[in-house]
């Protein structure tokens, strides 16, 4: 805030603590002025950046998280796209600068509180399975969209991390990627240094890195909603949970760190008796459930999974606890979700400022490719497995089984321009089975189909061709028209 | 530009309306804020030519404010004279005895330390100044130096410590006025006198381009005596420095202290007998050669103007308090790293000379450390404790060590002069607090258990400092202070580069170097485009090669430790060929033939120009491998093996590409220790 005048730092004519309460939610700031704002203890400042914006924060005194992250003193960090909260345990004073949709004062923040209680929680569960084999606590997190599980998991992991541990972060909610484009689900061990920028950081990149690098192993999700085929779904967390169970088994470091898994929104689904939140519950033998936002939700599944139904099927019963959404958790509509869709395919192939990368192109005859569509939706296989009645409590679990139509090996069209191509760990001529199961590679997209000539041109990540794989696409990501070009 | 940071000019105002201004914003100087100190200053800096009314306006801001405001001004006062120098030098240094005397005698002695360290500084030439004149002459601050010995003596001489702090005993009339001492919370970028502030905010400096060369003022040293005095200075300059880099390093800290008191022993002109001096030698030129090494200032025999431990009475105002087992600090009192700092075990010693005989909980609610000794053993402490009339450091410590708390090789006996230095080793008179803590160090449980050896150890704060929460909706509410203590005081080591926090123990500061080298060495590769300009995504990992992935910090990991974890995974994901480590043509290098600085690529025909690897000690190729006896880029012959030796070769057509090129090994991590990111530490020849 540029102050008219004699202006005269220090000097009581600015006050900067009092400057924000100017700034109401919603209030969008244009200038490209430099501000300062001072955050009392427990409070927090929040914005909202949308994807043509800049938005810079500087540390100037103090101390400040951005989702369990800490910022640095005096270092600028930027954003786009991104609605973000910095907060403070012990006070601070912000510098800002660049555009946002709108940045403000939060005070009520109880929820952090109870978020550090919970990650309070773990860690003392981590110390209890300290030289046991049990393992550290294994977290789901459910809840309504935009009630901030993401914003959860990540300050969970960011304090985890800051004390040492290595936990594994688990992402089942394909719209929206972590360390990976969206239709994607992630298993990561975290244990080093996460990004106040991009959260997670990056994936192995060839160059060097500004954050150390996460490794993390992709499962091809190419539905944006569990709805689309349940049985698949399913199917791929069993997998997923199988590889993340494995590797806690061989490293004992992030077994006692526990994992957390991140869901979308669409599992809060009473119809289905949260079919999904059972499965997920019972492949990845979670040990606390964190339910956000929906009273019901947290009832439902307390009732169902909570520590007096000591006879249940899941055994002697997990801990359901409601904690609150932050005050700052706001709707992302679908244009938001789209644009960050977007945003993570192109930072897929290109990096990011931070960290720029070369994409390549290669043409490829139909000869040599082995395409797959997924096929999704209003499937029978679908509707079968999903009409369960709410009161039917506890039915056992059967193991989805995949159709033969679940992958359709098909001759590339002009339908799969500007989509995203899962290359799998199986050969071209795999069944459905192993396609479905097998990791991702890498994405490939789909820059140019010449149905004449018969070939495809492929933005990919890496110089190297791929051999003969099971090329996956299906409904999730959509198109995206302007990656290259 | 930030709103408060100076932009208008005061020119054209009045001395009068300056001094209204900079007395205003004064008011606001509540705390050690560099940041305000800092545009203070810069203020006065612009106005210099209402230096006088400015000095006027400080002084008597000095001179009213309240006791615990009194500092903030102070530092302010000293970052004003060294950053801008004259005129205010000599307004300032008019009454600055005065100005310094009377805000003495009101403030506590923590407050009391800190002006006599700034005393100190004032004697010697801005650290990094070219002038080498004093910050204020000697005339002005010999008299306060002087007052400064008297007032010493006197106390002595009454066997009281000049500024006993027992919170819970009647406050002395002298000390009437006292305030409680300055928020142990402060923003964490204070104001440090003895440095010129605000220019140098961080970002860039790191720990090691920070340290001021000490140039020292005098002729050689023609005594002993010199000789120490001079090396305690050069080492307060370097600490200063280290210190400034880690704010929160409590080691740091206290070994700073410890130099200035010991820098004020020395300068007190009282005669030292040989032997004493030859340890005092001996001590600080161990705690030269290493950065870390523990250093607490001693007592010599006959110098009794050494105060108590200043943290001694916050321990002693918490066992007052019947600790329950597993009690916490208060909140922000004591995170739970400082309490293995100096005067931890004074405390224990207190609760143990206090006549009651004390629980176990209480024991180990008072010395951490000791958690996991058995009851059995801490009541034989308590019953031998309560047996001596007068239980020393030295009873404790055989106590300890007779129950099998302390390994008796700690324990040296009161030793002799040792004339080679060595750092850590106990060579002066017994002295509880750092011997106590020495050794108790080693009967910690080691930070990391992780049951797999290889790897790296891993920065968890001490398990019995933290709070068990229950799963429970009744545990999610209540603020639990010591829980952001785990993440931020606990871990007082901050890098400045990224934000991680350390652990203010050698293996936290060893950590935290190894992690700086790597934010060089990869900002240097980043910033070099032959390596950062053709990144591209690696394939991710098959199933197999991530069940096996042993996850690791690289910026916390030797490179031996790293090699070790890629042997032990065996995986590389970057290659879809499962289990084949290759390096990429970019980070394969030729050790270049004696007097061979270039050489011509044989498949592209470029010219390749040989560098110097600091890691290799050598001189070689980048991005080379050797084809028929011939150096030649390894882009270009993993192009050659990929288009099957024929095709795509075309001047300028290289790319750069990755083939599996299982022959050279495992890849080491990026950017990992000595010779693991290939192109590090280049210089181009
Ligand atoms: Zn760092
Ligand atoms: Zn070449």
């Amino acid at each position: 805030m540029s102050l008219p005048g004699l202006s005269l730092p220090g000097l009581g004519l600015s006050q900067p603590s009092s400057s924000h309460s100017a700034l109401g939610p919603g209030t969008s700031s244009n200038s490209q002025s430099t501000r300062t704002e001072e955050l009392g203890a427990r409070t927090e400042w929040r914005f909202e950046v949308n994807f043509h914006q800049q938005y810079h924060v500087r540390l100037l005194s103090g101390n400040a998280e951005i989702f369990g992250v800490e910022l640095a003193l005096n270092q600028r960090y930027s954003f786009s796209g991104a609605k973000g909260v910095i907060f403070t345990w012990h006070g601070c004073q912000l510098e800002l600068s660049g555009d946002a949709e709108s940045e403000y004062a939060g005070l009520e923040t109880e929820y952090a509180v109870e978020w550090l209680n919970v990650h309070g929680m773990l860690e003392s569960a981590r110390d209890l399975a300290h030289g046991t084999n049990d393992g550290g606590p294994r977290v789901l997190v459910v809840g309504p969209e935009s009630v901030g599980k993401s914003s959860l998991v990540r300050s969970l992991a960011g304090w985890s991390v800051k004390c040492g541990r290595t936990p594994a972060i688990v992402n089942v909610d394909p719209r929206e990627g972590l360390l990976a484009p969206p239709g994607s689900f992630t298993a990561v061990t975290v244990g080093s240094q996460l990004d106040v920028e991009n959260g997670y950081g990056i994936a192995p990149i060839s160059g060097p890195t500004v954050t150390p690098i996460k490794t993390p192993l992709i499962y091809h999700c190419p539905y944006s909603s569990p709805t689309e085929r349940p049985d698949v779904y399913k199917a791929l967390i069993t997998r997923t949970a199988l590889s993340v169970l494995n590797r806690m088994e061989e490293d004992k470091v992030s077994k006692e760190s526990g994992l957390m898994i991140d869901t979308p929104g669409l599992l809060n689904d009473p119809k289905s008796n949260y079919d999904m939140i059972a499965h997920l519950v019972s492949e990845f033998s979670i040990t606390l459930i964190l339910t956000l936002g929906s009273e019901r939700l947290y009832n439902d599944l307390n009732r169902r999974f909570g520590p007096k139904q000591a006879a249940s099927a899941e055994g002697e019963g997990i801990p359901v606890l409601r904690v609150s959404k932050p005050g700052g958790a706001v709707e992302r509509d679908a244009g938001f979700l789209k644009q960050l869709a977007n945003q993570q395919i192109r930072q897929y192939f290109f990096g990011t400022s931070k960290e720029p990368l070369n994409p390549h192109s290669h043409i490829c005859g139909f000869a040599e490719l082995s395409v797959y569509r997924a096929n999704s939706a209003t499937l029978a296989a679908a509707a079968s497995s999903y009409t369960k009645d709410e009161d039917e409590d506890d039915s056992p679990y059967t193991a989805p089984k995949a159709s033969a139509d679940d992958f359709e090996k098909m001759t590339p069209t002009n339908a799969m321009l500007g989509r995203l191509v899962a290359i799998k760990y199986c050969d071209g001529d795999s069944d459905d089975f192993t396609i479905r199961d097998s990791a991702v590679m890498g994405f490939l997209y789909v820059s140019e189909v010449d149905e004449q000539k018969k070939r495809v041109r492929f933005l990919a990540p890496h110089p190297q061709r791929w051999g003969d794989k099971a090329l996956v696409w299906g409904g999730c990501p959509e198109a995206v028209t302007d990656l290259v070009g | 530009m930030s709103a408060r940071s100076p932009r208008g000019s005061l020119s054209g105002a009045s001395s009068a309306e300056v001094a209204e201004d900079f007395g205003d914003s004064l008011r606001d100087l509540q705390i050690n804020n560099r940041y305000e100190i800092s545009n203070l200053t810069v203020i006065a800096k612009e106005n210099t030519e209402h230096a006088q009314a400015i000095s006027k306006v400080l002084e008597e801001h000095i001179g009213m404010t309240s006791p615990s405001k009194k500092l903030p001004a102070l530092y302010l006062l000293d970052s004003i004279v060294k950053n801008v120098g004259t005129p205010y030098t000599v307004y300032l240094g008019r009454n600055l005895y005065n100005t310094f005397m009377q805000a003495y005698t009101l403030v506590d002695s923590n407050v009391r330390k800190s002006m006599e360290g700034m005393l100190k500084t004032w004697k010697e030439p801005v650290p990094g100044s070219m002038d080498p004149r004093p910050v204020f002459p000697p005339e002005t601050v010999r008299p306060i130096e002087n007052a400064l010995i008297k007032a010493k003596t006197v106390a002595m001489q009454s066997h009281r410590p000049i500024a006993p702090d027992y919170r819970n005993t009647p406050t002395p009339p002298n000390y009437a006025n006292r305030f409680a001492p300055p928020p142990t919370h402060t923003p964490p970028q204070p104001y440090q006198n003895f440095q010129p502030g605000f220019q140098s905010l961080p970002n860039a400096p790191t720990p090691q381009s920070t340290y001021y060369q000490h140039t020292p003022q005098q002729p050689p040293p023609n005594n002993e005596l010199d000789a120490v005095k001079r090396e305690v200075s050069g080492l307060i300059v370097q600490r200063q420095a280290q210190y400034d880099a880690n704010r929160h390093d409590q080691r740091l800290g206290g070994e700073l202290k410890a130099l200035l008191d010991l820098q004020q022993l020395l300068n007190a002109g009282q005669y030292i007998d040989p032997a004493s001096l030859q340890q005092i030698r001996d001590r600080v030129s161990g705690l030269a050669n290493g950065p870390s090494a523990q250093l607490r200032p001693t007592p010599q025999p006959g110098t009794p103007q050494w105060q108590p431990s200043p943290s001694f009475p916050q321990e002693a105002s918490q066992f007052v308090r019947p600790a329950a087992p597993y009690s916490q600090p208060p909140p922000g009192q004591q995170p739970p790293a400082a309490l293995l700092a100096p005067g931890a075990l004074d405390g224990l010693q207190a609760l143990l000379a206090n006549g009651q005989k004390p629980g176990t909980p209480q024991i180990r609610a008072t010395a951490p450390a000791l958690q996991s000794a058995s009851h059995a053993q801490l009541s034989n402490v308590q019953n031998q404790a309560a047996a001596a009339p007068q239980f020393n450091g030295a009873d404790l410590i055989a106590s300890l060590t007779r129950n099998g708390l302390l390994p008796k090789s700690q324990r040296q006996p009161p030793p002799h002069p040792q004339p080679t230095p060595v750092p850590n080793s106990s060579t002066l008179p017994f002295q509880p607090s750092a011997d106590l803590l020495r050794s108790l160090s080693s009967i910690l449980p080691p930070t990391s258990q992780t049951g797999t050896p290889t790897f790296p150890a891993i920065n968890l704060p001490p398990t019995t400092s933290k709070p068990r929460i229950p799963m429970t909706a009744a545990a999610l509410k209540q603020f639990r202070p010591e829980l952001v203590t785990t993440l931020y005081e606990a871990q007082p080591n901050q890098c400045s580069t990224c934000g991680r926090r350390f652990l203010s123990t050698d293996e936290g500061r060893t950590k935290k170097a190894r992690h700086l080298d790597w934010h060089f060495r990869t900002n240097q590769r980043i910033a070099d485009p032959a390596i950062s300009r053709g990144a591209h995504r690696d394939w991710y990992p098959t199933e197999i090669d991530w069940v096996r992935l042993k996850d690791y910090d690289p910026s916390t990991t030797t490179a031996e430790e790293a090699s070790a974890l890629a042997a032990a995974s065996n995986s590389q994901f970057s290659s879809p060929t499962k289990g084949k480590a290759h390096k990429r043509p970019e980070e394969m290098y030729v050790r270049a033939p004696p007097g061979v600085t270039r050489n011509t690529c044989s498949i592209c025909f470029e010219e390749m120009k040989s560098a110097y690897a600091e890691e290799l000690q050598e001189w070689v190729f980048w991005n080379a491998r050797l084809a028929q006896g011939k150096i030649v880029h390894a882009t270009c012959l993993a192009e050659m093996a990929k288009s099957g030796g024929a095709a795509g070769l075309g001047a300028g057509q290289r790319q750069r590409s990755a083939t599996p090129e299982s022959s050279l090994g495992k890849r080491k991590a990026d950017g990992v220790g000595l010779g693991g990111g290939g192109g590090s530490k280049l210089r181009m020849e």
